[in-house]
């Protein structure tokens, strides 16, 4: 009972920043410089087009006529048109084909930050002031310091254009061909999940090597418990709580390392949609990638804090 | 202290040897178009002959400037922010606080790109973009350690004697929570210049001829099968600055944090 009230609590907040974040972005990008009018039809396009055009688009309504307007459309999926690089296409349309893809290689580089964190937290961990330890967190402070586009192109030297292991451009959906996307997807998911290993393999050694001092585990070894017992049964899952709080926070990374990403390995989705449409300042597909890209955080935190207030139920006082 | 030797190099290498360095960034050589590392040019060449070691300790040079401004700006206001939020508390803490909060959801690249996408592109744009993306994380450290100074008693008696509560905060509070401020700044500084390196080398940031880190990777992607050492070279001296300044950070901290901790308790 107190679980639910506690995700009531917290979608009613996560909704609500939700509508006011995308009342702020509506609100910039109104303010941006330059004519969507001029943006879609171009320098030499006429009086009489420019206002037939506004007229259409509503941009001479009121501010707070045209928010509800596109927020009503926004809750319905209608994100509006592409004024520029899609030529008019229904923007809904050009984020639904791309969206799969952008969270198959977020969960991807999830996957593998995890999985190597998980293996160098807990060594590090296990052997504290020894050899393997110093060696895990250098690893772990040379693995933050790298940008991860850098990181992709020099993945694409050794394992592409080297070894010729992996494809060095392209991606190919899930939905086409499942084995395909985990081929093309490997390398760019090793790209973002390097920089985010790191960052969870420290959060877990530190959270371990507190755990490991606390009273009850103290208690537990004075029982006879063999020592691997105490570590996964006492250690490790109550340090596995600020381990998922950390993955929550660093999804605000991880998605801006998907934007360069995408560019690099030419993975066609949401992020390089976003690129695309700076360029060309198409700002309704930059205004709807932003939006799109705050719920996914704002869906991921609100996950995150309910699995971690059904693991500890102490968070829902 | 690996942290301070590491920015220390670093520093000297882009504040002096740029300048003891044979060749200008900007120097044109047609016959030394796209040649590997050797003795002669430690980085290589790039596409118009240009030494790529000089124009990383330049561009170094511009991506830290970048970086720094865009952190100090972000930790003035941030702070500012975050210590009169803590202060007055009520409506104005609710505001402000939630405000930051909502900053914080987006993620800090696509943050700086629609930024950059509404300001339109340069170093200054690029750093407006770090201060905003940055902001609020200064904002909320400077609110949690306000809060924990604000019941100190000197601070009590400070209010006590009818201190102005600008003077306050600015005499009492502000040289309490700076060292963690620090910390942070230096760490900062290290992701300001991932994000400026990251949308220059999408077109998006500082604009060529400027040479920044990101613009110099940027050059070196449009002929990577031939000459991937440009891009490599470039970007392995980001690391090796990326690598001091969080050391630097953590080694910091590692000062700080003990005695914070004695405070709080």
């Amino acid at each position: 009972m107190k679980t639910l009230r506690y995700f009531i609590g917290r979608l009613l907040i996560a909704v609500t920043m939700m509508v006011i974040g995308a009342l702020a972005v509506f609100l910039v990008m109104k303010a941006a410089p330059g004519d969507p009018a001029l943006a879609a039809l171009g320098e030499q396009a006429t009086p009489d087009a420019i206002a037939a055009f506004r007229a259409e688009h509503g941009l001479d309504a009121p501010l707070i006529e045209q928010f509800v307007s596109w927020l009503r459309d926004m809750i319905g999926g209608d994100f509006g048109r592409s004024l520029t690089i899609a030529g008019g296409e229904s923007i809904s349309k050009l984020i639904a084909g791309r969206l799969p893809n952008t969270i198959f290689v977020g969960l991807y580089a999830v996957l593998f930050a995890t999985a190597i964190s998980l293996v160098i937290g807990s060594v590090a961990a296990l052997r504290r002031g020894k050899l393997s330890d110093t060696l895990a967190t250098s690893v772990a402070a040379v693995g933050v310091s790298m940008p991860d586009f850098w990181l992709g192109y020099v993945l694409i030297l050794l394992f592409a254009l080297t070894l010729g292991w992996l494809p060095s451009y392209g991606f190919t959906s899930p939905f086409e061909s499942l084995s395909g996307a985990l081929v093309t997807g490997l390398l760019p998911a090793l790209a973002i999940s390097a920089p985010m290993a790191a960052v969870f393999a420290r959060t877990l050694r530190t959270s371990l090597l507190e755990n490991a001092q606390r009273d009850y585990v103290t208690v537990a070894r004075s029982f006879g418990f063999s020592e691997r017992f105490v570590f996964r049964h006492y250690v490790f899952r109550n340090s596995i709580i600020p381990y998922i709080v950390i993955i929550g926070l660093q999804i605000r990374y991880l998605l801006g390392g998907v934007v360069v990403v995408e560019r690099v390995f030419g993975v066609p989705g949401v992020g390089s949609l976003m690129v695309d449409a700076a360029f060309a300042r198409d700002y309704p597909v930059v205004q709807a990638c932003t939006i799109v890209f705050l719920a996914i955080v704002l869906s991921v935190n609100l996950t995150v804090d309910v699995t971690c207030a059904a693991l500890d139920p102490k968070r829902t006082q | 202290m690996t942290g301070l030797a590491i920015t220390g190099i670093l520093l000297f290498a882009i504040l002096v040897v740029a300048h003891l360095m044979p060749y200008s960034p900007t120097e044109m050589s047609f016959t030394a178009v796209l040649k590997p590392p050797s003795w002669e040019h430690i980085f290589g060449t790039d596409s118009f002959g240009r030494d790529v070691f000089t124009r990383v300790l330049y561009g170094a040079r511009i991506s830290l400037l970048i970086s720094v401004c865009g952190v100090a700006l972000a930790m003035s206001i941030g702070t500012a922010i975050g210590m009169t939020a803590a202060y007055f508390g009520r409506l104005y803490d609710l505001v402000a606080m939630r405000f930051m909060d909502l900053l914080f959801s987006f993620p800090s690249f696509v943050l700086a790109l629609f930024l950059m996408v509404i300001l339109g592109f340069g170093v200054v744009n690029v750093m407006f973009a770090i201060a905003l993306v940055y902001m609020p994380l200064f904002a909320r450290l400077a609110h949690n350690m306000t809060l924990v100074v604000r019941e100190e008693p000197y601070v009590q008696a400070a209010r006590a004697t009818g201190q102005p509560s600008i003077r306050l905060l600015l005499r009492e509070i502000l040289p309490n929570i700076a060292a963690p401020l620090m910390v942070q700044a230096s760490i900062g500084v290290a992701f300001g210049i991932i994000i400026e390196a990251g949308l220059s080398f999408l077109g998006l940031g500082v604009q060529p001829p400027t040479p920044s880190l990101g613009v110099i990777m940027a050059d070196g992607q449009e002929y990577f099968r031939r000459a991937p050492w440009v891009l490599t070279m470039s970007g392995l001296a980001v690391c090796f600055a990326l690598l001091g300044l969080n050391l630097l950070g953590d080694g910091l901290r590692d000062l700080v944090d003990p005695r914070l901790r004695q405070r709080a308790e």
